[in-house]
Order: C-alpha cells, then sequence, then structure tokens
C-alpha cells in the first residue's frame, strides 16, 4: 500500500526509520505491515508533521506502544519537529496491505 | 508520551496491579491441585463424591480455571467492549474477596466441614463474582458497544454468578433443608451452569476473538458466533429444565448433541481462522490453544457414553471421574497453558517498556518466558495426563501416582516460567 504524503524526499527519510518501529505481538515493522497511510509535512505552522494510520485491530492492547514508538522516532529524526499520530480505521486495515517484505517475513 | 489527534481507538488498558495477582493465585493453585492429586490418588479409586476429589475440583475450577479468567478478562475487557473498565477498585475488591474466599471453601470440602469453613468460603466467593459481575455489566453499559465477543464475556459471568449462587445453597442445603433433594443430587446442575455457561461461553467468546488475531487471519463470520451463541445458551436452558422436572434420562441426548454440533462449529471456525490466515508459523503458545479447541470434544464423547450407560441402568464412577478429569485437566489447563504465555508476557512487556518504549529498542515479549522450559512443560503435562486417565480406568494406582507426579512437575515449571515472566527486568540495547 503506498502512503500518501505532500513531500516524497522527507516522506523516504521518514518511511526508512519508520522501519524500526515493530508491533511487539507480529515482530514486523509499521510500514512492511501497512499501517501508514499519510504523513504529511507542514512547515508553515510550527514544523509539524501528520500520521494517519491504522492498526490491525481497533483497540489493539500494543497501541500505545506503537503510536508512542512512531512519535519518538520521526521527533528525533525531524528535530524541532512536532509529531501528531491520527488514529482512523476508514479504510480498516486488512492483510492486503502487508507488503511484499513483510509477507515474505510472515511466510517464513 | 501523548499522541494528540484523534486518540479514541487507543486502548484504555486496565493497569497490571490488579492483573498479575489473579496470574499468581492461579498458577499457585494449578500447583496445589497437582499435589493434592499425588496425595490423594486412591481417593480417585473410590465413589466422586468424595471430600478431597470435592476440594481438587474446587481448587481448578476456582483457583486455577477461574481465577486466571478473571485477570484476563479485566485486561481484556477494553478491548472486547471498546471502551475502558469501569472500576479498579471493584477488581481489586474481587481478587481479595476470592483469594480468601477459596481457600476456605476447599477447606470446607476437603474437611468436609459444611460449617462454617464452607459457608464462609461461599459467602466471600458469592460476594468476588457479585463484585465481578457488577463491573463487568457497568463497564459493557457505558461502552454502548455491543459485539457478539462482547456478549459472550457478558452472559459466561451471569451463568458464573448463576452457578456460584447455587452452590452456595447447596452448602446451606447441608444443615438447612432447602432444596426437595440432598445436595449431592445437584451437582450435575451445578457442575453443567459452571462448565458449560461459565468456561465453554468463555472460551469460545474469548478465542473466537483471539484466535484469529494472533494468527492474523483474513476470517470473520459472526453469524456462525451467534449461531454458536444461541445453541450453548438453549442446550444449557434445556438441561436445567429437563433436570429440574426430571425428565428420562434418554432426552438429555438432546442438550449433548446440540453441545458437540456448536463445539464442532467453533472447531470449524478455527479451522477457517487457520486456513486464511496471513501468519504461517504458529508458536507453540497458539499450537497447545488449538490443541485445546480439539480437546474439547473429548468431555463430551464421554458425557454421550455416560448417558447411554445411565440409560442401560448400569453405572460407572470411574467414567464420571474421567470426564471431570479431561474437564479440567485436560480442556481447561491446555487452554490456560496455551494463552497464559500469549497473554501474561504482553502485560509485564507493557508494563516495564511502556516508558521506555521509542527511547530504546525493547526484546520481543515472547522472550520473557523460557521457551525450551514451556516446551519440556508440555511433555510432561501431556504425559502425566495420558497416565493418570489410563490410572483412572485401570483403577490403579501405579499409573495414578506417577501421572500426578508428572503433573507436578508440570506445574512446577508453569510456575517457573510465570515467575521468570512476573520479575522481569528491563533489557536495553
Amino acid at each position: 500500500m503506498s502512503i500518501i504524503t505532500n513531500d516524497r524526499i522527507k516522506c523516504d527519510k521518514a518511511i526508512s526509520v519508520l522501519k524500526y518501529v515493530l508491533d511487539p505481538e507480529i515482530g514486523l515493522n509499521v510500514i512492511d505491515l501497512g499501517l501508514i497511510y499519510h504523513i504529511n509535512f507542514d512547515e508553515t505552522n510550527g514544523n509539524k508533521i501528520y500520521i494517519l494510520m491504522t492498526l490491525t485491530v481497533p483497540y489493539c492492547p500494543m497501541s500505545e506502544s506503537i503510536t508512542s514508538d512512531i512519535k519518538s522516532v520521526l521527533e528525533n529524526t525531524f528535530t524541532n519537529s512536532t509529531v501528531i499520530v491520527e488514529l482512523t480505521f476508514d479504510p480498516p486495515w486488512s492483510s492486503e496491505f502487508i507488503s511484499k517484505e513483510g509477507n515474505y517475513f510472515l511466510n517464513q | 508520551m501523548l499522541i494528540e489527534g484523534n486518540t479514541n481507538f487507543l486502548v484504555k488498558k486496565t493497569t497490571y496491579k490488579v492483573v498479575l495477582p489473579f496470574y499468581m493465585y492461579a498458577a499457585l493453585s494449578f500447583l496445589t491441585a497437582t499435589i493434592f492429586l499425588f496425595f490423594f490418588s486412591s481417593s480417585f479409586v473410590q465413589h466422586y463424591f468424595h471430600p478431597h476429589i470435592l476440594a481438587i475440583t474446587h481448587i481448578m475450577a476456582l483457583g486455577w480455571g477461574t481465577m486466571i479468567i478473571l485477570g484476563a478478562s479485566h485486561q481484556l475487557v477494553p478491548v472486547f467492549i471498546e471502551g475502558k473498565l469501569y472500576s479498579i477498585k471493584l477488581a481489586y475488591f474481587s481478587f481479595v474477596l476470592a483469594a480468601v474466599g477459596i481457600p476456605l471453601l476447599v477447606y470446607g470440602f476437603y474437611s468436609y466441614n459444611m460449617g462454617w469453613p464452607a459457608k464462609w468460603g461461599g459467602r466471600i466467593i458469592f460476594l468476588a463474582i457479585f463484585s465481578y459481575l457488577v463491573n463487568l455489566s457497568v463497564s459493557f453499559i457505558k461502552s454502548r458497544k455491543v459485539n457478539v465477543h462482547a456478549c459472550f464475556i457478558l452472559t459466561a459471568a451471569c451463568w458464573l454468578f448463576i452457578t456460584i449462587t447455587f452452590g452456595l445453597v447447596l452448602v446451606y442445603n447441608h444443615s438447612i433443608s432447602i432444596l426437595s433433594l440432598k445436595s449431592l443430587e445437584y451437582i450435575p446442575l451445578h457442575a453443567h451452569t459452571g462448565i458449560i455457561g461459565w468456561f465453554l461461553l468463555l472460551i469460545i467468546g474469548v478465542g473466537s476473538r483471539l484466535i484469529p488475531m494472533f494468527l492474523i487471519s483474513k476470517y470473520t463470520n459472526t453469524t456462525l458466533l451467534w449461531i454458536i451463541y444461541a445453541m450453548i445458551n438453549g442446550s444449557l436452558l434445556t438441561f436445567i429444565i429437563f433436570f429440574w422436572y426430571s425428565i428420562e434420562i434418554v432426552f438429555y441426548i438432546i442438550p449433548v448433541l446440540s453441545i458437540l454440533s456448536s463445539l464442532i462449529l467453533f472447531a470449524y471456525y478455527c479451522y477457517c481462522s487457520f486456513k486464511q490466515r496471513v501468519r504461517k508459523q504458529l508458536d507453540e503458545q497458539m499450537k497447545v490453544s488449538l490443541l485445546s479447541v480439539i480437546m474439547m470434544l473429548l468431555p463430551l464423547i464421554l458425557l454421550l457414553a455416560l448417558i447411554w450407560m445411565m440409560i442401560l441402568d448400569t453405572f460407572d464412577s470411574q467414567l464420571f471421574l474421567a470426564y471431570g478429569f479431561i474437564i479440567f485437566f485436560g480442556w481447561i489447563t491446555a487452554i490456560i497453558f496455551g494463552m497464559t504465555f500469549k497473554t501474561l508476557p504482553f502485560i509485564v512487556w507493557l508494563k516495564v517498556y511502556h516508558m521506555l518504549v521509542g527511547r530504546v529498542r525493547p526484546p520481543s515479549p515472547r522472550v520473557l518466558f523460557n521457551g525450551n522450559v514451556y516446551n519440556v512443560m508440555g511433555i510432561f503435562y501431556l504425559t502425566g495426563f495420558a497416565l493418570f486417565i489410563i490410572g483412572l480406568f485401570m483403577k490403579s494406582i501405579y499409573f495414578l501416582k506417577p501421572g500426578s507426579l508428572f503433573l507436578i512437575v508440570a506445574a512446577l515449571l508453569y510456575n517457573w516460567n510465570v515467575i521468570k515472566v512476573l520479575l522481569h527486568k528491563p533489557v536495553l540495547s
């Protein structure tokens, strides 16, 4: 699933660090799991990064850990930025969102 | 760390402080039950209404099965109702009361003293379960989200409350004539409201949500789950009516076949989840959990044999004992073995690494327990279980003793792993 963004270069940098954020139960990162829908950058309003993402299930017990981890790695990479994480279930997560690498990992 | 934006879908976790004591208490209860099994093996070649057997049954049903389910359900309720647990204080209250009441009741059975130990034990457990039911009901009402899994859990809690209340009536019936018959005559009713209404309904409700979640399965079938829900409750109500009005034994086949059908449907649900799973590799805990689904069918086959024997007017006490043993030491224990190490490491992981997430790379929750010890525990458990069953059918102490010894080792290894998880200290890299 491709991530929608308003800045492709910064988005690629964000994706590279978000690959270190794992779902602790599954052991797969949030990018390959297809949890991230949008990564948008707003430099005009105090350097904000908006993340629109989903979870594998609503009220996933690991939700707080995953969202905190995302916020932390992005704020470490994009210093002086504020990260705003928003959760959505529209569309709900589906296993079709898992990348080829993710499927390979899960099939091992 | 605050997350801005839409956080409506963030789970409102129940504090680990209230959940972990339930797990520890259950683990110690299981060890106690296996030790009792070893020392009182000879009771298992006598009538099933034996004080030692009643004591072991109640340690298993209340101290082991119910306590761990209460702990896990306090943790999982927010996931199921998509809201938060109403009261942490009530959860603590339930734990303290149950923790005090269970040993008293067990002592009452052990010494066959239906006076103050059994009465006070029963009263205190009644209050514990009443608190749990109130906590759960208010949580559900406040969440205003109706889903099939939540209905399974709430209905199961209502059946538990009915079972406990009726159990207390049976204790009183020993000294005051409340019911028309002796308490012994009502044991099938008391046992099956607990086994079918509480354990079966709850395990199916929780399992139908967790099994696809852990397998990352694409399969969903809410209609099938509602059918299973209706069949189980319908069968139990039919059984209660038949029992109360002393309907001929042959008609009992109707609710038993209905339960059997619902179990086959649930096994089919699990099979479909398994077939459509994205995660191909299964860990040992999931294998044990799926094995317990098959183990659900064993007691029902025995129950059909029991009904058949009663129709023929023959009675085999060993078959009754094997039936109860397979339920508590087979099916319920297997599912607890599987699910403890799918849930407990995550609860402890969140406790230990919650404040460190994002700053350090925490280890995977599955490394919090020792996988090798878990596998050895599984071998001891299955061997002990098989030996004890053989001993029951052969009425042989030479199989019962070694069988219970294997089960003690399995219980010790289980406790070792639980303590290892509970005492986990942060490993940072």
